[in-house]
């Protein structure tokens, strides 16, 4: 194994976790705030990816294509969470789980029936290479690295410095007496949600010229992301932030090593740490029983 | 009449007579896939209903039984009886070890935790290990299978009154596990107060390994008759995007009654039978029926029929057998 091959993976793994990362942070906000597992974020992710690829088609424009994505998904979460969501809200996990899921599944069989099953491609908007330690590495993977780490650090400002920001982490720490300051918390829930499906959506979109676009990308995924989300322990966004970044490298050096490793080494992690701590590395205190 | 209602020995004779009285009417091949599914169903509807588990990872244990099975049939043997006997084995020796890993986390964690060993489960038979199990292509190994005395397991209708049989056995086991043992009690308990069990001085670890691992291997079972029926097993029976199907019937059925996994295995099948002939893609009716079932309440098709049933059977004379209704009322409405 030599230093390029060495230097590329780790930043396609660093890629791949920027992916994870956007995908499974709105996940993680979910449970923290409101104590529902939304499993329809998947749903959004195929959404972001599909309008991105409908868009770029039409007009070539990526970032139009982007920006389409996400503003489509805001509508149809704004949709989602009042059929659905707020039937919901006070009653157990294991409701929203089932019924998120259900959404997220309906949401692919009318995927297959509008855009067909055929794998759709997407060209990257960045092309060219950039030179580090005398590799080439694709520019378009840098890019992702960057949008992943200037989301981490926006969500990490809105969350600690703004006021609405302070708020949700109240509502993480004690939703009623948020309530009773008089905040409307099911409208933090409702930004909330409509955060973590636009990230979603972002994930969707940015992940489309380095995967073929597919109906079941985001049964695809869904593993992975529940691997970081539990690694992590649901409700931290530094600790989904940490396992983003552990699984993307073990996926990525494990496919090197031998190809069914990728898919079996990021599990075996996930078994053994959940062995030291059933929480996860970063578990809310609100997960032990 | 109140006497034969009440009574869930009488209840599952009739429905199986029933059940056995349909093979005239509908095709058979329906009728033994009701059965197959309906036991594949039982396993989840188990933990979902009586032990608050909610799986999205059953195809795994369901593939782990099935490629038992198979694996026997195609590499070593012909006996068909042993082969179902190797993978129920198989079965349970992997549901040990995953119960002692899975059983520590709360239920979210457990969810998640299932599903991503489906689709670990999925790379395993797909990629890892192609060379044994053929990946996508398949076991094929319906000319291997012996005929045997008594049940002639070679041929379909045998296949049917074998997995019919094995069916009421189940049903009758999980009558006794659900109504009449301290162990199904003790089930219930860890899914309504597991504090107060652990308190009462029960060892709730214990319990739930072993629900766990009695609900699996029930599924493994299910597993081993698929592959027996299809004469072929292939890695698509693990495929994660089926993992909420026994989710969905249990929710349908009404998860944790008795008869939840039968009716909504009938419902689940017979929909899909109609609908594959109008629309092509059938996960968006399960995502609706999910929806739809979820939000209407979850007791189900079951859970709502006996509650009905039992006041409109115990409104006239006395109040005898409203006792044992009245926790199956519970029960639906926890």
């Amino acid at each position: 194994m030599n230093a390029h091959l060495i230097i590329s993976a780790f930043v396609l793994g660093l890629s791949m976790s920027g992916v994870y990362f956007l995908l499974t942070v709105g996940l993680s906000l979910c449970y923290g705030l409101m104590r529902i597992i939304s499993l329809d974020q998947f749903l959004y992710y195929s959404v972001g990816a599909y309008m991105t690829y409908t868009i770029v088609a039409v007009t070539g424009n990526f970032w139009l294509g982007l920006l389409a994505g996400i503003l489509t998904t805001i509508l149809i979460a704004l949709f989602v969470e009042k059929i659905v969501y707020k039937r919901i809200y006070e009653k157990s996990v294991m409701f929203s789980m089932i019924l998120s899921f259900g959404v997220n599944l309906m949401g692919v069989g009318l995927i297959k029936y509008i855009w067909g099953l055929e794998p759709k491609p997407v060209k990257a908007p960045i092309g060219g290479n950039l030179n580090i330690f005398g590799t080439e590495v694709p520019g378009y993977r840098i890019f992702v690295i960057l949008l992943a780490a200037l989301v981490y650090l926006a969500v990490c400002y809105f969350l600690n410095k703004t006021i609405l920001g302070t708020a949700i982490r109240a509502g993480i720490d004690d939703a009623e007496k948020v309530e009773a300051l008089g905040i409307n918390i099911y409208k933090l829930f409702t930004l909330t949600f409509l955060l973590a499906t636009s990230l979603s959506a972002l994930a969707g979109a940015i992940h489309t010229p380095m995967v073929m676009v597919v109906p079941d990308m985001g049964m695809n995924i869904i593993a992975f992301a529940f691997m970081v989300v539990i690694i992590g322990g649901l409700g931290s966004i530094k600790g989904t932030l940490i396992s983003s970044l552990l699984v993307g490298q073990v996926v990525s050096f494990g496919s090197l090593i031998w190809a069914p490793l990728a898919d079996m080494a990021p599990f075996m992690i996930m078994i053994i740490i959940l062995l030291i701590k059933p929480t996860g590395l970063y578990g809310s205190k609100y997960m032990k029983r | 009449m109140k006497r034969l209602f009440n009574n869930n020995l009488s209840k599952i004779l009739i429905i199986f007579t029933i059940l056995y009285l349909l093979k005239y009417v509908l095709p058979q091949s329906f009728m033994l896939e009701v059965i197959i599914l309906s036991i594949y169903t039982m396993g989840c509807s188990f933990l979902i209903g009586r032990v608050g588990f909610v799986s999205f990872g059953q195809p795994a244990y369901l593939a782990i039984g099935a490629y038992g099975t198979a694996f026997y049939l195609y590499y070593f043997g012909t006996n068909p009886f042993v082969a179902i006997l190797v993978g129920i084995l198989l079965g349970l020796i992997i549901n040990i070890i995953t119960g002692a890993f899975f059983i520590r986390l709360n239920s979210s964690y457990y969810t998640l935790c299932n599903q991503a060993f489906c689709v670990v489960n999925f790379f395993i038979f797909q990629k890892a290990l192609v060379k044994y199990t053929h990946g996508d292509n398949g076991l094929w190994f319906l000319s291997r299978i012996d005929p045997t005395p008594v049940i002639d397991l070679s041929r379909t209708e045998g296949v049917f009154i074998f997995a019919f049989l094995v069916a009421v056995g189940v049903w009758l086991l999980f009558n006794y596990l659900m109504n009449h043992s301290v162990f199904g009690a003790t089930c219930l308990c860890v899914k309504c107060n597991e504090e107060k069990l652990r308190f009462l001085g029960y060892n709730v670890f214990n319990i739930k390994w072993l629900a766990f691992i009695i609900a699996n291997t029930i599924t493994s079972l299910a597993g081993a008759l698929y592959s027996l029926y299809f004469g072929f097993v292939s890695a698509g029976i693990t495929a994660p995007s089926k993992a909420i199907e026994p989710v969905a019937i249990s929710m349908l059925g009404g998860a944790g009654t008795l008869f939840g996994p039968l009716v909504g295995s009938f419902i689940f099948i017979g929909l899909k039978d109609i609908a594959s002939q109008v629309i092509s893609y059938w996960e968006l009716l399960v995502g609706l029926m999910l929806i739809i079932v979820m939000l209407a309440g979850e007791k189900g098709i079951v859970g709502s029929l006996e509650g009905f049933l039992s006041k409109l059977i115990n409104k006239h004379g006395n109040n005898e057998g409203l006792q044992a209704t009245n926790i199956e009322g519970e029960v639906g409405s926890e």
